[in-house]
C-alpha cells in the first residue's frame, strides 16, 4: 500500500522526491554528526526503508496505533469557538486523544517497532515539554526496552508532572544542566550517549530534526494525521480544508499534518512558531523571524546563532517549542513560499489557553494554544464557508500548575 | 605567499618532531595564556597543535572540554577574532595549527571567506570538524583544498573498511582515528582493535595516522606511539588550562612519553 501522501506527491507535475539521497530538503538537510555515528544513520537509513517497504511492518504499525493509542484521533468542529469567533469553521484535530496526551506516541511506536526490528535493547530520547520522553518510556515499557530520557533542568522544573509519569513508566530521567538548559542542551547530551552507545541503543528523536534519515522517519510516521484529516474532512465536508495551521517546535506535527495536502495549490498552510516575550536574541523561539541558516545538531537549516555562530539560548512559556533550530524540511517549504510561517507570543498563547478551555471544554497543551491562538485570528479573516484545521497537538494537563502558577503572578502584578 | 599549508612532508613518518599533538582551547583561561602555550609548543618542536575555537554546543565533547568552550566564550574568541589574534603572533612562535571546532562556526562566517583569511594569515594548516560528515564534506572539501588549507579526515571504530578507505584517501594533513566510541574525556582502554585499524590505515596512506580521544596519561600515549604517527592530547591536557605550571608540568610528561614512544 502506498503513503496517500506520497501518491498526492508524485501526482503534482514535478514534484521532487524529498529528502534526497543524501538526505537534503534543497539545500537543508543532511547529516553533519562525528563519524562514530555515521554508520549507525546508514543502518537506521536502510532498516528504516525496508520496513517502510514491508507489509507486515505496515501493518504492525497502524495496528498498534489503532489498539493502543486509539487512533485515528477524531476530527472535531468546534461550533461554540467558531461561532464566537466569527469567520471560517475551526476544527480540530485531535491529537490530544491519543495515548499519553500527544502526537508523539505515533513516533514513538514507529521508532521503537524499528529498532525493535534492528535488534537493538535500549532506547534513548530528549524531551522538551517530556511528552516525548513520555512516549518514549511508555512504548520502552510496553516493547521491553531499557530506556533513559534527557531533559533539561529548566524543563524538568516547568513540566515535573511529565518527569513523574517517565520515572513511574520505568525509564531513567537525566536532567541536563548546559547551556540553556532546555530542548537543545537535552539533544546534545542524547548524542553524546548515542556515541558511546551506538552499537545496542537506538536514539528515538522526537520530532522531525535532526541528521538524516531523521527527518524522514519521522515526517513518515507523522504523516497518518494529514492522511486521517484528509480522510475525515472529504466525509465531513466533501471537499478538503482551505487552511491548516500547526505549532512548530521541531516540526514534527506540523510536517505530519501538512505533508499530505502539499501537493494541493488550495489547501493554504500555516506554522507557528513561539514569540516568547518579544523578538529578540534570548527572548523567543521564532527561528524563521530572527535566526539564518546554519548548521546545528545534525542539520543545515534554520537557526537562532548571534553574529559570531554562536547559537542562542531561546525562551518560550511552551516547552516543547523553546528550542533554537527548527526541521530541515519545513526551513525547504518556507523558501519555496509553499508554507507560510508565523509566530505568536507567551500572552496569546496564555489567553488562548483558556479560550479553547472555556469556549470547547478542551485544554490544549501550551504548544498548541499558539496554533489555537493562530488559527483563531485567520478564522476571523476568512469567510464562513471556509476552513481551517488545527493540529490540537496535544492536551493541557501537563502546563495546569505551570499556568497557574504564571496567572497568579499575573495577578499579583495588577494589585 | 608561502603557506604551511601541507605538513606531511615536515611531518614524514619517523622524523624528528615530536609526535604530540596537544589540544589547547583557544581563550581558556585567557589568549595571553594561550599564546604562552602556542609558544611552549613551537619551542619544543611539536608536529601540530589542534587549537580549539569554543563552541556554544559541542556535540562530539565530554564535560572537560565543554566547561573551557564555555569559560572561552566570554572572551573575543569567535573564529574571525582568533584568525586576526594570530596573524599578530610572530610565526616563529607558533607551531603547525590545525583550528578544531564545529562546522556551524566555519558555515556562519562563510567557507570561501574563512579560507581567504586563514590563507592570508599564513597561521592555519588546516582544519579539524568533527561534524562535517565525510558525504557533507564533500561540497567544503574542495573550497578549503583551493586555499592551501587541509581537512583533516576521521576515522572511527564503527568506520566500515570500505569507507575508512575512502576517508583516508581525502584526509589531508594527516588521519584522526578516533581511539574510542564516545565523546572527548571518556577513558580509553587500548584494545587490539585500535592497534590492528591503525596498522590497517598505516598501510593505505603514507599520510601519518594520529590516535585521539581518551588519552589520559604518558602511558598510554607511549603504547598507542609504538603502532601510530601521533598522538592527540585534549581533555587530560585542557582539565589542567587554568593553571599554567600545571599545564606545563602534564604537557611535559606527555612530551617525554612521546619521546619514548618514538624509540
Ligand atoms: C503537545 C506538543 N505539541 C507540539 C510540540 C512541538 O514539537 P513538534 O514541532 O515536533 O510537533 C510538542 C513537543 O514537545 C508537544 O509536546
Amino acid at each position: 500500500m502506498m503513503e496517500e501522501g506520497a501518491k498526492t506527491l508524485s501526482k503534482k507535475k514535478g514534484s521532487p522526491v524529498l529528502p534526497d539521497m543524501r538526505g537534503y530538503f534543497g539545500e537543508f538537510g543532511g547529516r553533519f554528526v562525528s563519524e562514530t555515528l555515521m554508520s549507525a544513520l546508514i543502518e537506521l537509513e536502510n532498516s528504516f526503508r525496508k520496513a517502510w517497504r514491508d507489509a507486515t511492518f505496515r501493518k504492525e504499525f497502524r495496528e498498534t496505533l489503532a489498539e493502543y493509542s486509539g487512533r485515528p484521533t477524531p476530527l472535531y468542529f468546534a461550533e461554540s469557538l467558531t461561532r464566537k469567533t466569527g469567520g471560517a469553521e475551526i476544527w480540530l484535530k485531535r491529537e490530544d486523544l491519543n495515548h499519553t496526551g500527544a502526537h508523539k506516541i505515533t513516533n514513538a511506536v514507529g521508532q521503537a517497532l524499528l529498532a525493535r526490528r534492528m535488534g537493538k535493547g535500549r532506547l534513548i530520547a530528549e524531551t522538551g515539554a517530556g511528552q516525548h520522553g513520555v512516549a518514549t518510556a511508555t512504548v520502552a515499557a510496553r516493547l521491553g526496552f531499557e530506556s533513559r530520557i534527557y531533559m533539561g533542568s529548566e524543563d524538568v522544573r516547568r513540566q515535573s508532572l511529565n518527569v513523574f509519569r517517565m520515572k513511574l513508566l520505568g525509564s531513567e530521567v537525566c536532567p541536563v544542566d548546559l547551556g540553556g538548559k532546555t530542548l537543545k542542551d537535552a539533544i546534545s547530551e542524547a548524542l553524546r550517549d548515542w556515541s558511546r552507545t551506538v552499537r545496542n541503543t537506538h536514539y528515538l528523536l522526537g520530532t522531525a530534526f535532526g541528521p538524516h534519515p531523521f527527518p524522514l522517519i519521522v515526517r513518515s510516521f507523522q504523516s497518518v494525521i494529514g492522511q486521517e484529516v484528509r480522510r475525515q474532512i472529504l466525509s465531513a465536508k466533501g471537499k478538503l480544508p482551505d487552511a491548516l495551521v500547526a505549532c512548530v517546535g521541531g516540526g514534527s506535527n506540523a510536517i505530519g499534518l501538512f505533508h499530505p495536502f502539499l501537493g494541493e495549490d488550495s489547501v493554504r498552510m500555516f506554522g507557528v512558531e513561539a514569540g516568547g516575550r518579544a523578538i529578540a536574541p534570548g527572548e523567543h523561539a521564532a527561528r524563521f523571524a530572527g535566526g539564518s541558516v546554519g548548521v546545528l545538531q545534525g542539520t543545515r537549516t534554520y537557526v537562532l546563532q548571534n553574529p559570531d555562530g554562536q547559537i542562542e539560548n531561546t525562551h518560550s512559556v511552551s516547552a516543547g517549542l523553546d528550542y533554537s533550530a527548527v526541521g530541515p524540511e519545513l526551513a525547504y517549504y518556507r523558501d519555496s513560499g509553499r508554507i507560510i510561517f508565523d509566530w505568536i507570543g507567551d500572552t496569546d498563547a496564555l489567553d488562548a489557553f483558556q479560550e479553547l478551555s472555556r469556549q470547547e471544554g478542551i485544554i490544549p497543551a501550551l504548544e498548541s494554544s499558539h496554533a489555537i491562538a493562530y488559527g483563531i485570528r485567520l478564522a476571523r479573516s476568512m469567510s464562513r464557508d471556509q476552513t481551517v484545521v488545527i493540529n490540537l497537538s496535544g492536551r493541557g494537563d501537563k502546563d495546569v500548575m505551570e499556568v497557574s502558577r504564571i496567572l497568579s503572578m499575573k495577578e499579583v502584578d495588577k494589585i | 605567499m608561502t603557506v604551511k599549508n601541507n605538513v606531511a612532508p615536515r611531518w614524514k613518518r619517523g622524523a624528528s618532531p615530536s609526535p604530540l599533538i596537544p589540544y589547547i582551547v583557544a581563550g581558556d583561561p585567557d589568549l595571553a595564556t594561550t599564546a604562552t602555550y602556542l609558544d611552549m609548543a613551537a619551542k619544543k618542536g611539536i608536529f601540530a597543535v589542534e587549537l580549539g575555537i569554543p563552541f556554544s554546543d559541542p556535540t562530539a565533547d565530554g564535560p572537560v572540554i565543554q566547561a573551557a568552550s564555555q569559560r572561552a566564550l566570554r572572551h573575543e574568541t569567535s573564529l574571525e577574532s582568533i584568525l586576526g589574534w594570530l596573524s599578530g603572533i610572530p610565526r616563529n612562535k607558533l607551531p603547525d595549527l590545525y583550528l578544531m571546532t564545529y562546522f556551524n562556526l566555519f558555515h556562519h562566517m562563510g567557507v570561501e571567506r574563512f579560507c581567504r583569511e586563514a590563507q592570508r594569515s599564513g597561521r592555519i594548516a588546516g582544519v579539524v570538524i568533527p561534524d562535517l560528515s565525510y558525504e557533507d564534506g564533500a561540497l567544503y572539501r574542495p573550497v578549503f583544498r583551493r586555499y592551501g588549507i587541509n581537512v583533516v579526515g576521521f576515522v572511527s571504530p564503527t568506520t566500515p573498511p570500505e569507507r575508512a578507505r575512502r576517508i583516508v584517501r581525502d584526509s589531508r594533513g594527516f588521519v584522526y582515528y578516533v581511539g574510542l566510541m564516545g565523546t572527548t574525556g571518556s577513558a580509553l582502554t587500548l584494545s587490539d582493535e585500535t592497534r590492528q585499524v591503525v596498522s590497517t590505515l598505516r598501510q593505505w596512506t603514507r599520510k601519518p595516522v594520529c590516535v585521539g580521544f581518551g588519552i589520559s596519561s604518558g602511558e598510554m600515549a607511549e603504547e598507542i606511539l609504538e603502532f601510530a604517527d601521533g598522538v592527540i592530547v585534549g581533555s587530560r591536557l585542557v582539565l589542567d588550562e587554568r593553571d599554567p605550571d600545571r599545564w606545563r608540568k602534564t604537557f611535559e610528561e606527555f612530551l617525554n612519553a612521546a619521546g619514548k614512544g618514538r624509540k
